[in-house]
C-alpha cells in the first residue's frame, strides 16, 4: 500500500498523514466529486476518511436532502441537512463503491461494532480507528479487517 | 448469700441464658434481614414456630409473602401502588428467594434493569440449576451493560425498620443480662446499618426517577466533558512521567495548568456536584449519599494538596496522585456507561403492552381492540424511557380515541419494523395504525398544532420523529414514531 486518498472537509487529516505517514504518497479531496475525479485520475491503494463534513458547504454534500428529510425527519430539512453532514463520510463511500471503487476505507471514528459491522455489510471492506494515531492507523490500513 | 439465695440467682442466670441463646437466633435471623443477606428468609423460616418470637416470625414471613406477592404483580402492571406494598411487606420480613425471579421480571417490564440484574443474580446464586435458572440467566444477559454496575440493594426495600420493634420478646425482663457491651455493639450496629441504608449510587436514583434521566444524562455530561476529560483524565501520561521520574518541562507545564491553573479542582468538582442538588433535589446530594462520589472528593483533595511535591517532581507522592487519577479516570468511565445507558431504552414487548395498558386504563374504551405485535427480539433505541413513553403514550391515545369515533369493529394496532440506513444507522419505526378514515393528522399536527411541546421536546431530543403513512390490512391510518436503534453494545450486523 503506497498511495492514501484522503476525504475530508478541512485539511487536519491530510496534514497529519504527510507527517506521520510520509512514506505513503497523499493525496486529498474535499468532496464525493474530488474523490472520484482524484481516483479515476490517479488510483489509490486505500482511502482514509473523515465521518464529519460539518464545514462543507451543502452544495458540496452528496445524500438527498429531500428524501432524508422526508424519511427521517418528518419533512424537517434542517435537521437532515445536519445529518448528512455529521453521516457524510459514510454516504461519500456509498458513492464511491458505486462507482465501482472497492478500496480499503478507514474512518477515523469510535463506531459502535455494530455500527462498523453493518457498513462493511453495505461497502465492503471497511474498517475504523478511534484516534489519529499514525501506528494504529498503519496497522488498520495494512490488516484490513 | 445463703444455699438458696444461690439456687435462685442459678435459676436466674440459667432462665437469662436461655433467653439469650433464643434471642441470639432472633437476633442473627434479623441481623441477616438487615444487612439483605439472601439467607435472611431461610433464617426466619428456621426460628422455632412453638417459641412466642419464632411463631410471630413466621406469621410475619406469611403475611409479607401475600404483599411481596401482590406488589410484584402491580409492578409489573405498572401500578403506581406497587411501592407502597413491597414496602409495606419489607417492613414486615424478608423476600423470600423463590420470589427473587418474579421480582426481576418485574422491574426489568418497569424498565428498573439494574434492580432487575441485581435481582436475577440473587437468584441465580441460590437457586439450583435448572431450565428456570437457564432462561434466568439469558435474561440477565440480554439487560443492558450498564447492569453491571456494583450491586447495592434497591432503595425502595431498604427503609424497613427493625423487626424486633414489630415482635417484642416477651423475656424482655431478661435483658438485663445482656452485658452494656452488647447493648453499645447493638447500637453501632444499628447505626451501621441505617448508615448503609441511607447509600444509594447515581445509577440506582436514576433508575428510581425515570423523568429525571434527561437532566442527570446532561449534568453527567457537563461533569465529564468540563471536568474529568481535560482535567483529570489527560493528565495522567503526566503523572505517570513523575512517577517514572521523567517528566519533560512541557510535561510539567501541562501537569500543573491541568491540575492547578485556574479554577481550583474542589470547587470546580463542588459546583458540577452541586449541579445535581440543586436541579434534582436534596437526595442527589452525591457525595453524602454516594460512595463514589464520596471517593472522588477524598480523591481530588488528595490531588489539591499535592502541589508542592509534583511540582519538585517528588515520585512518592505523585504514585498516590497517580492512584487517585486512576481510580477519577474510572468513575468518568463509570459515569460515561451510564450516561449511555440512560439514553437508551429497549423496546420489547413488555414495554409496548405496558403502554398500551396505561391508555386502555386511562381512556376506559373496551369497545377498542388495542392489539401489540412485538417485535421478535427487544431493540434499543437511542431515546430516555421518559421520552419515548410520553411520545408513545401520546400517539396511541389519539388513536384509541379515533378509533372509537369511527366504524366498528374499531381497533388499534402497534408494531414495530426496523430499517438499515445506508450510513449503517439503524432506524426503529414504531407504528400505530387505527380504523378511523378521518382526521389524518399531518406531521405539524401531530406535534405543534396540538400544543404538544413536550411532545416536540421529547422527539428532539432523541433526533426522533413522527410521520404518516397508508396504513393497509384493513386499517384507515398510521402514524409511525421514528426513532434511531441505540447500535452500542450491540456486535452483529442487521
Amino acid at each position: 500500500m503506497s498511495r492514501l486518498l484522503v476525504i475530508e472537509d478541512g485539511d487536519e487529516y491530510a496534514e497529519f498523514a504527510r507527517v506521520f505517514l510520509a512514506d505513503l504518497e497523499v493525496t486529498a479531496a474535499h468532496s464525493a466529486a474530488d474523490a472520484l475525479a482524484a481516483l479515476r485520475a490517479h488510483g489509490a491503494d486505500a482511502l482514509l476518511i473523515d465521518l464529519r463534513f460539518d464545514r462543507a458547504p451543502a452544495s458540496a454534500l452528496v445524500g438527498d436532502l429531500d428524501a432524508t428529510a422526508a424519511r427521517l425527519f418528518a419533512g424537517d430539512r434542517e435537521r437532515a441537512l445536519r445529518y448528512l453532514q455529521d453521516e457524510q463520510g459514510t454516504l461519500i463511500l456509498a458513492d464511491l463503491r458505486a462507482a465501482g471503487f472497492a478500496l480499503p476505507a478507514l474512518f477515523v471514528h469510535d463506531f459502535p461494532p455494530r455500527r462498523l459491522a453493518n457498513l462493511r455489510r453495505l461497502y465492503g471492506d471497511v474498517n475504523a480507528v478511534s484516534s489519529l494515531d499514525a501506528a494504529t492507523i498503519r496497522r488498520a490500513l495494512g490488516g484490513g479487517r | 448469700m445463703g444455699r438458696v439465695g444461690r439456687l435462685a440467682a442459678l435459676a436466674v442466670a440459667v432462665v437469662a441464658l436461655a433467653a439469650c441463646a433464643r434471642d441470639r437466633a432472633w437476633q442473627s435471623a434479623e441481623a441477616l434481614w438487615q444487612r439483605r443477606d439472601p439467607g435472611a428468609w431461610a433464617a426466619w423460616a428456621k426460628l422455632d414456630p412453638a417459641t412466642p418470637d419464632g411463631a410471630r416470625a413466621h406469621d410475619a414471613l406469611t403475611r409479607a409473602d401475600a404483599e411481596y406477592r401482590r406488589g410484584i404483580a402491580l409492578l409489573g402492571d405498572g401500578d403506581a401502588r406497587a411501592r407502597q406494598v413491597l414496602e409495606a411487606a419489607a417492613k414486615r420480613a424478608p423476600l423470600d428467594p423463590v420470589l427473587y425471579l418474579p421480582l426481576a421480571r418485574a422491574y426489568h417490564r418497569r424498565g428498573l434493569d439494574e434492580r432487575a440484574a441485581a435481582m436475577y443474580r440473587k437468584f441465580l446464586a441460590l437457586a439450583p440449576p435448572s431450565a428456570q435458572t437457564n432462561g434466568a440467566r439469558r435474561e440477565l444477559a440480554a439487560l443492558d451493560d450498564d447492569v453491571g454496575l456494583p450491586f447495592e440493594p434497591p432503595p425502595l426495600l431498604s427503609s424497613a425498620p427493625s423487626a424486633s420493634s414489630q415482635l417484642p420478646s416477651p423475656l424482655a425482663p431478661a435483658l438485663w443480662a445482656i452485658p452494656p457491651a452488647a447493648a453499645l455493639l447493638a447500637l453501632a450496629g444499628w447505626m451501621l446499618a441505617r448508615r448503609r441504608a441511607r447509600r444509594t449510587s447515581l445509577a440506582l436514583l436514576a433508575s428510581a426517577h425515570p423523568e429525571l434521566q434527561p437532566a442527570i444524562a446532561f449534568l453527567v455530561g457537563c461533569l465529564r466533558h468540563e471536568f474529568f476529560k481535560h482535567r483529570i483524565v489527560a493528565v495522567g501520561d503526566a503523572i505517570r512521567a513523575i512517577a517514572a521520574g521523567e517528566l519533560a518541562e512541557s510535561e510539567r507545564r501541562f501537569l500543573l495548568m491541568r491540575l492547578f491553573g485556574g479554577e481550583p479542582l474542589a470547587v470546580a468538582w463542588a459546583g458540577h456536584v452541586g449541579a445535581f442538588m440543586r436541579v434534582l433535589g436534596p437526595r442527589f446530594d452525591l457525595v453524602r449519599f454516594d460512595p463514589a462520589f464520596a471517593d472522588a472528593n477524598r480523591d481530588l483533595a488528595l490531588i489539591g494538596s499535592a502541589r508542592a511535591a509534583l511540582s519538585r517532581g517528588d515520585g512518592e507522592a505523585a504514585q498516590r496522585v497517580l492512584a487517585a487519577q486512576q481510580r477519577l479516570a474510572a468513575l468518568d468511565a463509570a459515569l460515561g456507561r451510564l450516561a449511555l445507558g440512560l439514553q437508551h431504552t429497549v423496546v420489547d414487548g413488555a414495554l409496548l403492552s405496558e403502554l398500551a395498558a396505561d391508555v386502555q386504563r386511562e381512556l376506559g374504551m373496551p369497545a377498542v381492540e388495542l392489539v401489540v405485535d412485538a417485535p421478535a427480539s427487544a431493540i434499543a433505541v437511542e431515546s430516555y424511557r421518559f421520552d419515548l413513553a410520553l411520545v408513545v403514550r401520546n400517539v396511541l391515545r389519539n388513536a384509541v380515541v379515533a378509533a372509537a369515533k369511527g366504524p366498528a369493529p374499531a381497533r388499534v394496532a402497534v408494531d414495530v419494523d426496523v430499517a438499515l440506513e445506508p450510513t449503517g444507522d439503524e432506524v426503529v419505526r414504531l407504528r400505530v395504525r387505527d380504523t378511523n378514515p378521518d382526521a389524518v393528522p399531518s406531521p405539524a399536527e401531530l406535534t405543534e398544532a396540538r400544543g404538544l411541546a413536550l411532545i416536540r421536546a421529547a422527539l428532539q431530543r432523541c433526533d426522533g420523529s413522527l410521520s404518516v403513512e397508508p396504513a393497509g390490512d384493513g386499517f384507515a391510518k398510521c402514524v409511525v414514531v421514528r426513532l434511531f436503534r441505540a447500535l452500542h453494545g450491540a456486535t452483529e450486523a442487521a
